[in-house]
């Protein structure tokens, strides 16, 4: 796959910024309370690549699992892609169980606790993604969510190591909590190409193919 | 194909409700018009708001269109939104609503998008996890007390730690054999012994000879009777030293009052032993002479008469006043005296069988009682070495001495039934003898 330009990349940055600003806002809206947002930082990885990564950050903390939100969504031009929420699993039980009124010690996330993080996450993913058709001028249908806990080593083990994932860290920061997240598009390779030429097109960047790759 | 398709909605363990691009309903299956309470020809072809009114959650009307405007799936968990649609338990009067959980995703039917809500009834599941956090929550209370329980287990261990080794008292615990199973140092001090090192055995069999039979009785009878134990007695210490020892127990019992043991103390009280022994010695006796005293001889007296009245026994009483002794006194003063009084004290005892009863009566009054007399002769006999006996010269240390004495004697019965007249005939007598030693009254 060929490497990106410095224009791509901060092309897709201002997508996302875009994009992760209206999830925010969104999210903000649900658990009613004032949410920072960090500006997010693009980085096109490997799967391996980013797993290497999540286990130096550990992001999941001590104990290391990482919850995982994940919608399949289709475009209209020419792009597929698996949108993922990653959140530490103990500070999205801690979101949850706050918006909740639980308090209950009970370490492991419910059956209900995972339904409602689901449409927490849907709810996060869809708005970012109906920002980012808008932007594109294209539709985009997505799947049912799906919450599933892991190890940062286990996390991404049903998708295909070729794929290319588009990793967007953003942080957020609530009055109680200081909740870390990473907000991931895993593409194929024509995907990638697919979507990268629709963000050019959309910042109206010189074609890409022409200019040489640094 | 067409009939599966048909008969596959009505089927599954799931509401079904397909909404086509105007949001009309389409399909409306046995599941759900089963809670609904409307039945699928009552609502094809109308909308959700008009089927449902104002029944409806206004979120599941929002993603309904998204689903169909823009191709985006949503889920409303039960947590977020426990009550989307009216649906209630079939075949069940019950107004409670079930609860749910609806997956709403596009389709697109003929080229027409259109919108499937999947309703799962989650009413068991909340149940369920109710059920668990409270659990979860008992378990955290539980905890904590339990945590707190042995917090203060903790401190009143080390409380118990430090007052037993400050304690002055040796403290103990025992199982029902005996053996023991706790021992403080105090203890391990007064018993002469370290508890880790003693053999295998009741802590009675520390004790020695008769002491250890009567202490291991009544400790076999506190035992088997679960009740207080409190003996004193006399312990051998393995460095020879005698002591005297009291040990005081109470039964312990477990939760289910079965006694398991003892829990007690351990005094040294050889002190106290000999202090009270030495006390009771100076209340019943003469200070100076260490003879009985009148108190104690009168007392003698009395059972001595009760005594001999039963067995038909004859008694003597003699009483004995010193001749000559207020001269020696007033002559080289009462040190004198006082070793005149011993002196004589020691020669009567010594003319005397042991287990006759000699004591100072007064002054220079000595008073015995002898039992089980034989004939006159003896008694004479007796008389008459006290007198010799006493009238031996005294060694002052500067210089000799001598005093004599006169002896009044009563007999029982012959002279009196009860002490007091026996008392008062024994004075007549030593009066009348002291009268014909020396006929000028003064003594």
């Amino acid at each position: 796959m060929r490497r990106f330009t410095d224009l791509e990349m901060d092309a897709l940055s201002e997508a996302f910024n875009l994009a992760l600003g209206e999830a925010a806002a969104t999210f903000a809206a649900i658990v009613r309370e004032e949410i920072e947002l960090s500006v997010p930082t693009i980085e096109l990885l490997s799967r391996d690549e980013l797993i290497i990564r999540l286990e130096d950050t550990q992001p999941g903390g001590e104990s290391g699992r990482l919850c995982r939100i994940n919608q399949h969504f289709e475009a209209d031009v020419g792009f597929q892609t698996d949108a993922l929420l990653l959140f530490p699993e103990y500070g999205s039980l801690e979101i949850v169980r706050r918006m909740l009124g639980d308090e209950t010690p009970v370490e492991h996330i419910t059956e209900l606790e995972q339904d409602a993080l689901g449409e927490i996450g849907n709810i996060i993913i869809n708005s970012c993604m109906s920002c980012l058709a808008n932007l594109l001028g294209t539709s985009l249908r997505g799947s049912l969510p799906r919450v599933q806990s892991h190890s940062p080593r286990d996390l991404l083990n049903d998708k295909p190591s070729s794929d290319v994932i588009l990793v967007a860290r953003i942080s957020m920061s609530m009055s109680a909590h200081n909740l870390r997240g990473f907000v991931l598009f895993i593409m194929d390779i024509p995907s990638i190409e697919n979507f990268m030429a629709e963000i050019s097109r959309l910042f109206q960047l010189p074609t890409g193919q022409e200019a040489p790759s640094p | 194909m067409t009939d599966c398709c048909h008969y596959l909605p009505d089927s599954i363990d799931l509401g079904l409700i397909l909404l086509d691009d105007d949001g009309r309903i389409q399909v409306w299956n046995h599941w759900i018009a089963e809670r609904v309470r409307l039945e699928s020809h009552q609502v094809t072809g109308r909308t959700l708001e008009e089927s449902l009114g104002s029944n409806l959650d206004p979120r599941l009307a929002l993603v309904v269109r998204e689903a169909l405007d823009f191709g985006w799936s949503a889920r409303l968990s039960h947590a977020l939104h426990p009550l989307p649609l009216p649906l209630y338990p079939p075949g069940a009067p019950g107004n409670e609503r079930i609860k749910q959980s609806i997956d709403i995703t596009p389709m697109v039917i003929d080229d027409q998008r259109h919108c499937l809500l999947q309703v799962r009834d989650v009413t068991e599941t909340v149940r369920r996890e109710a059920l668990l956090k409270h659990q979860a929550r008992q378990l955290r209370n539980d905890l904590q007390r339990l945590s707190q329980a042995q917090d203060e287990l903790q401190r009143s261990e080390m409380r118990f730690r430090e007052l037993t080794r400050l304690a002055p008292a040796g403290l103990f615990e025992a199982n029902l054999r005996g053996r023991l199973t706790f021992l403080n140092e105090r203890g391990e001090e007064i018993l002469g012994h370290l508890r880790l090192h003693l053999p295998d055995i009741p802590w009675t069999d520390l004790l020695s000879g008769l002491e250890k039979d009567r202490i291991t009785d009544a400790w076999r009878l506190a035992a088997e009777s679960g009740t207080r134990f409190a003996e004193d007695f006399r312990y051998t210490h393995p460095d020879g030293r005698f002591a005297w020892i009291r040990a005081e127990a109470g039964p312990v019992r477990d939760s289910e009052g079965n006694l398991n043991g003892f829990i007690g103390t351990l005094m040294d009280v050889t002190e106290f032993h000999e202090r009270a022994t030495r006390n009771e010695f100076r209340a019943n006796h003469d200070g100076l002479t260490s003879l009985l005293n009148r108190d104690r001889f009168e007392r003698h007296l009395r059972a001595a008469v009760s005594g001999a009245r039963e067995v038909s026994d004859r008694l003597a009483l003699l009483f004995i006043d010193l001749d000559g002794f207020k001269g020696i006194n007033d002559g080289h003063g009462h040190p004198a005296g006082d070793t005149v009084l011993k002196t004589v004290a020691g020669r009567i005892r010594r003319v005397l069988r042991s287990d006759d009863l000699v004591a100072r009566y007064g002054g220079d009054e000595f008073a015995v009682l002898i039992r089980g007399i034989g004939d006159e002769a003896t008694l004479g006999a007796i008389i008459g070495k006290l007198g010799q006996t006493i009238a031996l010269p005294i060694n002052l240390g500067h210089r000799h001495v001598r005093v004599g004495c006169s002896i009044g004697l009563a007999i029982y019965p012959e002279h009196g039934s009860d002490p007091t007249s026996l008392l008062h005939h024994a004075d007549q007598a030593m009066y009348r003898a002291k009268r014909g030693r020396n006929p000028s009254p003064a003594g």
